[in-house]
């Protein structure tokens, strides 16, 4: 007479929510910084550290939220260590140089890229926590540490500016 | 181009990237991170938690009770016996509540539920009793709920993977209690207490 339970074990649940928030994860770190293999590593990183903390993390309101957070700030700590050692491309021209941006292994529109690539650092994370993450306004406001006002106003400048630069390629791509 | 347009624009431009990184390797990074996290703290406090506290044990009665590891006989060891991966609580009525978090350290469980008295075998590596216990076949009437029940919350809370109320008192004569897990399953079950299975 045995009763059988089915365990779930965090190594489980953790392996399940991987699976599920890897791919979106990098693909939010990739627009937020424009590097797929810097990208491919802070997230990495990332998602070490919520299995390191997996009992705090899995109760997150926004786990994945809280992994790209830690990968942005990783980027951040990674740059301060090395920023009087390696120069700062022009970003843009990051999606010229596929080679030097990581971007030789991906298949991100090179276009787009250099389009997001053109908008602050600021701006594009939100468009990436927006876009990619699916997040809502007030999410993406208490991801970043800013207002929710702030966040739609770099949301609206952020879309015009893509608009702006995205519209002759489009009118290109239609013409040809 | 609108919004919507704008932004399936932005979203199918990143749609092809996909992580290449096994889920283990992120694991096996994890302990890593977990050991680093753990080196600065361990070391400070190294007099103070050398023993028992390796493996994480709080004791939650008074001071001068024995460790768990060091319990063999009954009433050798603290009322709540609190580890990271269980704890057992033994109640004023006899009854014994186990919350499982994490399927590690079977055998001081064992000896935790041997020293309140009850005649258990827990291994965490295995789902057949066979090589040293046999299954006990309850006579028709009687219930496994009347000995022992299990809850198990699956919703990730405290990680608690179950919570088993066992009544000894209710347990028939010769009869003993296992717990087995492999992979994602945990067993319940009774057993014929013999000094081979269940000590």
């Amino acid at each position: 007479v045995v009763r059988w339970v089915v365990v779930r074990t965090q190594q489980q649940d953790f392996a399940e929510f991987y699976s599920n928030a890897a791919d979106e994860c990098l693909r939010t770190v990739v627009v937020s910084i424009g590097d797929q293999d810097t990208a491919q590593e802070l997230v990495d990183e990332a998602f070490a550290r919520a299995w390191s903390s997996w009992r705090t993390v899995s109760r997150h309101p926004a786990p994945k939220a809280w992994v790209v957070r830690t990968a942005l700030n990783a980027g951040i700590s990674r740059w301060r260590r090395r920023r009087r050692e390696v120069s700062v491309p022009d970003p843009a021209r990051a999606a010229d140089l596929p080679a030097a941006s990581g971007a030789s292994a991906s298949q991100v529109d090179p276009q787009i890229m250099a389009a997001l690539m053109r908008l602050p650092a600021r701006q594009r994370e939100v468009v990436a926590l927006r876009l990619i993450l699916d997040l809502d306004t007030a999410r993406t406001a208490e991801v970043l540490g800013i207002a929710p006002g702030t966040v739609m106003a770099h949301m609206g400048r952020a879309m015009a500016a893509l608009r702006l630069d995205l519209q002759p390629e489009l009118q290109q791509e239609s013409r040809s | 181009m609108n919004d919507n347009e704008l932004s399936s624009m932005v979203c199918e431009s990143v749609a092809d990237i996909r992580s290449s990184t096994p889920v283990d390797q992120i694991i096996s990074r994890g302990h890593a991170v977990r050991a680093r996290r753990r080196r600065v703290p361990a070391a400070a406090g190294a007099l103070v938690v050398a023993g028992g506290a390796a493996l994480g044990v709080t004791a939650l009665a008074p001071s001068g009770h024995p460790a768990p590891a060091a319990a063999g006989k009954a009433g050798s060891h603290p009322a709540v016996v609190r580890l990271a991966a269980w704890t057992v609580a033994k109640q004023a009525n006899g009854e014994i509540d186990v919350t499982i978090r994490q399927l590690q350290h079977p055998a001081q469980l064992q000896a935790t539920l041997r020293a309140d008295g009850l005649p258990a075998h827990v291994s965490f590596s295995t789902r057949s009793t066979d090589a040293v216990c046999q299954p006990y076949g309850l006579p028709g009437r009687v219930s496994p709920k009347m000995i022992f029940s299990v809850a198990s919350p699956n919703d990730g809370r405290d990680g608690t993977i179950a919570f088993i109320t066992i009544h000894p008192s209710r347990l028939p004569s010769g009869a003993g209690l296992a717990l087995i897990s492999e992979k994602a399953l945990l067993g319940i079950g009774l057993v014929h207490a013999s000094q081979q299975c269940t000590g």
